[in-house]
C-alpha cells in the first residue's frame, strides 16, 4: 500500500517534469521526485522494525536496517545541492528570459 | 598498495580545494595532480592481480583496481594534463583549475568503485563539477546548456537510486556482483541510470548539444574523460556478470551505429565530434573486454581533435573548406583523425582490431559498418584547403604542448598491443579508410540533408527515458 504511494509520487514528479511548461515548476517536480525515492529507501528500511539502531537497555526489539538510512542521508545532501545550483541557474536565466517558460529558452538558446 | 589507494582517491580533493587557498600555484598544483593519477596507474597496471578493499564490512565502501581502471585513469590523467596545459596561457581563474581537479577526482573515484553508492556519489559530484564547468562562462547559453546537463543526468541517477536500493532488498550488499540475481527492475532501473550518464544509444542524445557548446577545454575534458565514467561500471558488470554481456553489447553496438549515421550528415565541426563521442562509446561497449583500451585511445584523440576544433577558424565546415587553416595544425587534425579511422601506426589501429576480434559474429556487420561511417565523417577533415602562412600568431605554446601530449600519448599507446601489425590485419582498416573516402567524394560531399533535432529537446530526453526503460525491462526479462 505504502509502497505504491512511494511510486505513485516518483512518477507523479516525473511526468511534472516532463509536462509542466515553467521552469521552477520543473525544477520542484524534480525535488518531488527525489522525496518519493527517499521515502522508499526509508519505507525498505523500516521492513524489520521502527525502531532506532541504538545501544539501548531494552533487548530484542526489532531495529529497522540503518543501512538504507545513512547510504540515503549522502543522497538528500547531494539532491539538496543540486536543487540549490539549479535553482542558481534558473535565476540567472530568469534576467533575460522573465516567464522562464523552458520552450521559449530553448529556442532561444539552442544553435 | 591498499593505503597508496586511497591517499590517490584523496588527494584530488584535497589539493582541489587547496587550489583556491593558493591562487598563485593553481597551474603548478593541478599538473602535480594528473602527474600522481599517471604513475598511480601505471603502477597497477604493473600490478599482477586486482587490487580488493572492503571498507567497513560488505555494507560498506567496495574498491576495486584492476587493468581494466588503470586504462581509465591513464587515460584522465593524460587528458586533464592535455587541457591544463591548452589552458596554461589563457588567464583561467583558480575557480576553472579547482572544478577541473575535482572532476578529474571524481572520475578517478568512478573508475575503481564497485558498489552503486559510492559509484552514485562520485557520479553525482561529476554532474556538479561538470555543471559549473560549463556554466563557467555565465551566458544565458552556457547555462541553459548546464541547467538541461544537470536535469537530465539527475533525473536518471534518481532511477538508479531506486534499482540500487532493490540490489540491497536481495542481496543486503551494494556490490556491483550483486546484480547477479537480482530482480529484473532493478537492472533496469541502473542500467538506464548509467546508459544515461554515459550517453548511450537514445538516451545518450543530450551529449551532442552539451558537448558542442561547451568551451573548447571543457568539451575536451567531457568528451574525452567524464562520459566514460558512465560507460566504465557498464564495462565492469558486462565483464562480472555473464547474463548482462549479450544486451550491454547489443547497445553498444546500436550506439556505435546511431552516433555515425548522425555524424556522417553533421555539418558543424564541434557536434561532429561530439556525435563521434556517442558512437566511440558503442565501440568500447561493444567488446567489454578490450574496452578499456579503446577508452584510452579514444580518449586522447577525442581530446586532442576538440582542442583542435577550438583552435579552428570557423566551426561550419563549409566555411572552412574556402579558408585555408594553418599547415602545422592540419597535420595535428590529420594525425588525430587518422588514428580515429584506424590508421596504422596510431593505437587507434590496434584498438579497433582488438575490438574486431573480441566482438560476437552477430555484431561483425553493424560494426564494420560503424567503422567504415568513422571513415566517411572524418574524410570531412583530410580534405579541408591548408596553407602555412595564415593565422600563426592565434596559437599558443600551450595548444602544442597538449597537442604533443596526446599524439605522442597515440604513438606511444601502441605497445599495449604490437601484435596487431601483421599484414591481414594492416589490410582492413586500409581499405575502410579508402572506401571511405571514396564514398565521401561520390556521395556524402554533396549531400544537403539536415539530420532534425526533435528528438534532442529538452523534454523529449526526459521522456525518452521512460521509453528507455520499458526498453530495458523488455530486454532483462527476456
Amino acid at each position: 500500500m505504502l509502497e505504491s504511494f512511494i511510486f505513485a509520487t516518483i512518477l507523479i514528479g516525473f511526468f511534472g517534469i516532463i509536462f509542466k511548461q515553467n521552469l521552477v515548476m520543473k525544477i520542484v517536480s524534480m525535488d518531488v521526485m527525489s522525496t518519493g525515492v527517499i521515502s522508499y529507501y526509508v519505507l525498505l528500511a523500516s521492513k524489520n522494525g521502527l525502531f532506532t539502531p541504538i545501544i539501548g537497555n531494552k533487548d530484542n526489539i526489532s531495529y529497522a536496517d540503518p543501512v538504507p538510512q545513512s547510504v540515503i542521508l549522502t543522497a538528500i545532501v547531494i539532491g539538496l545541492s543540486i536543487q540549490s545550483l539549479m535553482l542558481v541557474g534558473a535565476m540567472k536565466l530568469a534576467k533575460n528570459n522573465p516567464t522562464l517558460e523552458t520552450r521559449e529558452i530553448e529556442k532561444n538558446n539552442t544553435p | 598498495m591498499n593505503t597508496l589507494t586511497i591517499i590517490w582517491i584523496a588527494i584530488p580533493f584535497f589539493i582541489g580545494f587547496n587550489i583556491y587557498l593558493l591562487p598563485q600555484f593553481d597551474r603548478y598544483l593541478a599538473l602535480g595532480v594528473c602527474i600522481i593519477s599517471g604513475v598511480y596507474a601505471l603502477q597497477i597496471f604493473n600490478y599482477s592481480s586486482p587490487i580488493n578493499l572492503n571498507l567497513l564490512d560488505n555494507f560498506g565502501v567496495i574498491l576495486v583496481a584492476d587493468r581494466l581502471s588503470s586504462f581509465f585513469i591513464l587515460t584522465n590523467s593524460i587528458v586533464t594534463a592535455a587541457v591544463i596545459f591548452y589552458c596554461w596561457n589563457l588567464e583561467k581563474t583558480a575557480f576553472f583549475y579547482t572544478q577541473l581537479i575535482i572532476l578529474h577526482g571524481s572520475v578517478n573515484a568512478v573508475f575503481v568503485c564497485a558498489d552503486f553508492i559510492s559509484l552514485y556519489v562520485a557520479l553525482e559530484v561529476i554532474g556538479i563539477a561538470a555543471f559549473l564547468l560549463i556554466a563557467y562562462p555565465r551566458s544565458d547559453r552556457s547555462i541553459w546548456v548546464a541547467l538541461r546537463y544537470l536535469f537530465v543526468s539527475n533525473t536518471a541517477m534518481l532511477f538508479y537510486l531506486v534499482g540500487a536500493i532493490l540490489v540491497y532488498q536481495t542481496h543486503h550488499s551494494f556490490g556491483f556482483a550483486g546484480l547477479k540475481g537480482s530482480p529484473p527492475e532493478a537492472i533496469a532501473l541502473i542500467f538506464l541510470g548509467l546508459l544515461t550518464k554515459g550517453g548511450i544509444f537514445i538516451s545518450g542524445l543530450w551529449l551532442p548539444l552539451t558537448h558542442s557548446e561547451a568551451e573548447t577545454p571543457v568539451s575536451a575534458m567531457l568528451s574525452g574523460v567524464v562520459v566514460k565514467a558512465g560507460v566504465f561500471p557498464l564495462v565492469r558488470c558486462a565483464l562480472m556478470i555473464e547474463e548482462l554481456d549479450p544486451i550491454i553489447r547489443l547497445f553498444g553496438m546500436g550506439t556505435a551505429l546511431l552516433g555515425v549515421g548522425y555524424a556522417i550528415f553533421e555539418k558543424d565541426s564541434k557536434r561532429m565530434l561530439a556525435f563521434h563521442t556517442v558512437s566511440q562509446l558503442g565501440f568500447i561497449l561493444a567488446a567489454p573486454k578490450v574496452g578499456g583500451f579503446y577508452a584510452l585511445t579514444h580518449g586522447l584523440v577525442k581530446s586532442a581533435l576538440f582542442l583542435i576544433s577550438g583552435v579552428l577558424p570557423s566551426r561550419n565546415l563549409k566555411e572552412l573548406k574556402d579558408q585555408p587553416i594553418n599547415t602545422p595544425i592540419w597535420i595535428a587534425l590529420v594525425v588525430a583523425s587518422l588514428s580515429i579511422s584506424g590508421f596504422p601506426l596510431l593505437s587507434g589501429f590496434g584498438a579497433k582490431v582488438l575490438t574486431m576480434k573480441n566482438i560476437l559474429s552477430w555484431q561483425e556487420i553493424g560494426m564494420n559498418l560503424a567503422a567504415f561511417g568513422t571513415a566517411i565523417s572524418f574524410a570531412k577533415f583530410f580534405f579541408l584547403p591548408h596553407d602555412s602562412q595564415t593565422g600563426k600568431a592565434k596559437v599558443q605554446s600551450g595548444f602544442w604542448a597538449a597537442m604533443a601530449l596526446l599524439l605522442g600519448g597515440l604513438v606511444v599507446a601502441n605497445v599495449f598491443y604490437t601484435q596487431a601489425y601483421t599484414v591481414t590485419n594492416s589490410i582492413k582498416p586500409l581499405a575502410t579508410i579508402f572506401l571511405g573516402w571514396v564514398a565521401y567524394f561520390l556521395i556524402f560531399q554533396r549531400s544537403i540533408i539536415k539530420l532534425p533535432r526533435v528528438i534532442e529537446q529538452f523534454e523529449h530526453l526526459i521522456g525518452g527515458m521512460s521509453l528507455m526503460l520499458i526498453l530495458l525491462f523488455w530486454m532483462v526479462f527476456s
